[in-house]
């Protein structure tokens, strides 16, 4: 009980800061760029048309039943999310080192702030998202209201990955490097562009791919998106339970480890 | 003399560096180090900071810090100010504490004055309202009117500090921590920051200062700590600052 109001007393005092560190990003982010912001609508629409364009003529991927642009996008905007967002949470304590090392704020608001960042910039993306749904047709159900569920289990699921990885950048610089090459895997790993139905993949190796929670939330927001239905209580339950675990261990190794940050960065 | 309230705990506070620690280890280093011969000692990279440092400051009092370069005076300052967790010993402070330690560590420069008066004032710990209120008072003393909208990168250094200074000490705050910073900007902005320390000083905010001009010590300081490879040398009032001129000169 101590430990949660200690949490809701540092919440309330650095909730300022955490809103401008956010808004400085934003600030940042889209200084001196002509369009703006509305790069944050333009970019996944861009790289969605790249990727339709590719899987559908040169690999001639197909979703039965479904439209394939708003399958792509579903998974898209999601999964960029948590690679853009965990890609920055962790950089961000070795960033403002300078910063850690004058004045005393508690640590966690830095990877906390860039998921935060990230997720609005993601909200943002929801509109091509939304448009695309229209525009081919797929239209909307009463099940959307549920969709926020899935994207509070990416968000938590991010905000914990993103303590793990900026404890470990701080104590070894090389998981910059490799956790390139991991996001690199994890794309290909995740249905976005393909659709486990169509891929033929053996039966054991699937139980393996499905250890993915990045493949359940997307689960979850396309089974309402594209097939109207609501999602099975298992698929809750994975969403849950992957959020709730990576959360707890992200807060766990940060705390644990944030004291001594300040030898090694 | 009468019982005043003390502010700050310093009790036995010990702090150890690793001279090892290399910047963040990196897996080729570990690989490197597994065929090397000799294997370091560990113990021989171990630097002890601060050696039970042990005292304590009363409501008002303004401590003068002073001794060699690397003799530990800010790594004190930062483990009081919270910023360091001491490996011996523990540090209690009654009070809210303003650390100015490095001015302007919380600025973006990419972002405008007007931008980092809100954004150095939060890392500060204030909240929007407070600089709201006092937002003309800031940019009244940092006389830096006419830059508002520029980027701060585009700004001198001396003109950093003033803005920095103007937002750090908006607040009255209980405890006031100053490392070294009384020396930026020009003339006239350096008696005016000198004033509002003053005026701070006799308000009854509890100062910690450090600095290398004996001159400011003696002029503001009611008491001196003297520190030496990170062990206190002396205790006392201002007549240390001579001893420690004498020790210096040998």
């Amino acid at each position: 009980m101590k430990i949660i109001n200690n949490l809701m007393y540092s919440f309330k005092k650095y909730k300022f800061l955490l809103s401008q560190l956010v808004s400085r990003d934003f600030k940042v982010k889209y200084k001196r760029s002509v369009l703006g912001i509305v790069w944050s609508l333009l970019y996944p629409i861009l790289t969605m048309s790249v990727m339709a364009l590719v899987f559908t003529n040169m690999f001639k991927m197909r979703t039965p039943g479904v439209n394939y642009l708003v399958y792509l996008m579903s998974g898209l905007v999601m999964f960029n999310y948590f690679s853009e967002a965990s890609n920055l949470a962790m950089s961000s304590v070795v960033g403002n080192f300078s910063l850690i090392n004058k004045v005393y704020i508690p640590k966690y608001i830095f990877p906390l702030s860039k998921c935060l960042f990230v997720g609005i910039n993601f909200l943002l993306t929801l509109i091509p998202l939304y448009a695309l749904i229209f525009i081919t047709g797929t239209g909307v159900n009463i099940y959307h209201l549920l969709l926020p569920y899935a994207f509070l289990c990416l968000f938590l699921f991010t905000v914990g990955m993103g303590f793990i990885l900026s404890t470990i950048s701080v104590f070894l610089r090389d998981m910059f490097y490799i956790y390139g090459v991991v996001i690199t895997l994890w794309t290909y790993l995740t249905p976005i562009m393909y659709d486990f139905a169509t891929m033929m993949i053996p039966e054991n190796l699937l139980v393996i791919f499905k250890l993915n929670p990045l493949y359940w939330f997307i689960k979850f927001a396309r089974d309402i998106i594209l097939y109207g239905a609501v999602p099975e209580l298992n698929v809750w339950i994975y969403c849950g339970v992957c959020a709730i675990v990576s959360l707890f261990i992200g807060m766990f190794v940060f705390k644990k480890n944030q004291d001594k940050f300040i030898y090694y960065v | 003399m009468e019982k005043k309230e003390i502010m700050i705990e310093v009790n036995d506070v010990s702090m150890r560096f690793n001279l090892g620690i290399d910047k963040g280890f990196s897996l080729k280093q570990g690989f490197v180090d597994l065929f090397k011969k000799e294997k370091k000692k560990k113990n021989k990279n171990e630097f002890w900071a601060l050696k039970d440092v042990d005292f304590k400051v009363q409501k008002g009092e303004v401590i003068g810090f002073i001794g060699s370069n690397g003799a530990g005076k800010s790594t004190l300052l930062k483990v009081v100010a919270g910023v360091m967790k001491p490996t011996k010993g523990n540090v209690d402070a009654y009070g809210n504490i303003c650390p100015m330690i490095e001015l302007g560590a919380g600025f973006d420069p990419q972002l405008t004055a007007r931008e980092n008066i809100y954004l150095n004032g939060a890392v500060m710990g204030y909240s929007k309202e407070l600089i709201d209120s006092k937002f003309e008072e800031i940019v009244e003393f940092s006389e830096l009117q006419e830059f508002l909208d520029v980027p701060v990168q585009n700004f001198s250094s001396g003109m950093v500090a003033r803005l920095a200074f103007s937002v750090a000490t908006i607040v009255e705050p209980e405890i006031l921590i100053v490392d070294e910073i009384l020396s930026v900007g020009d003339i006239a902005f350096q008696s005016k920051s000198e004033a509002k320390m003053l005026s701070m000083i006799n308000g009854g905010t509890t100062v910690l200062y450090v600095s290398h001009s004996l001159e400011s010590i003696k002029k503001l300081c009611t008491k001196v700590v003297w520190i030496e490879h990170g062990v206190v040398q002396k205790i006392g009032g201002v007549d240390i600052c001579d001893e420690y001129v004498k020790y210096m000169q040998r």
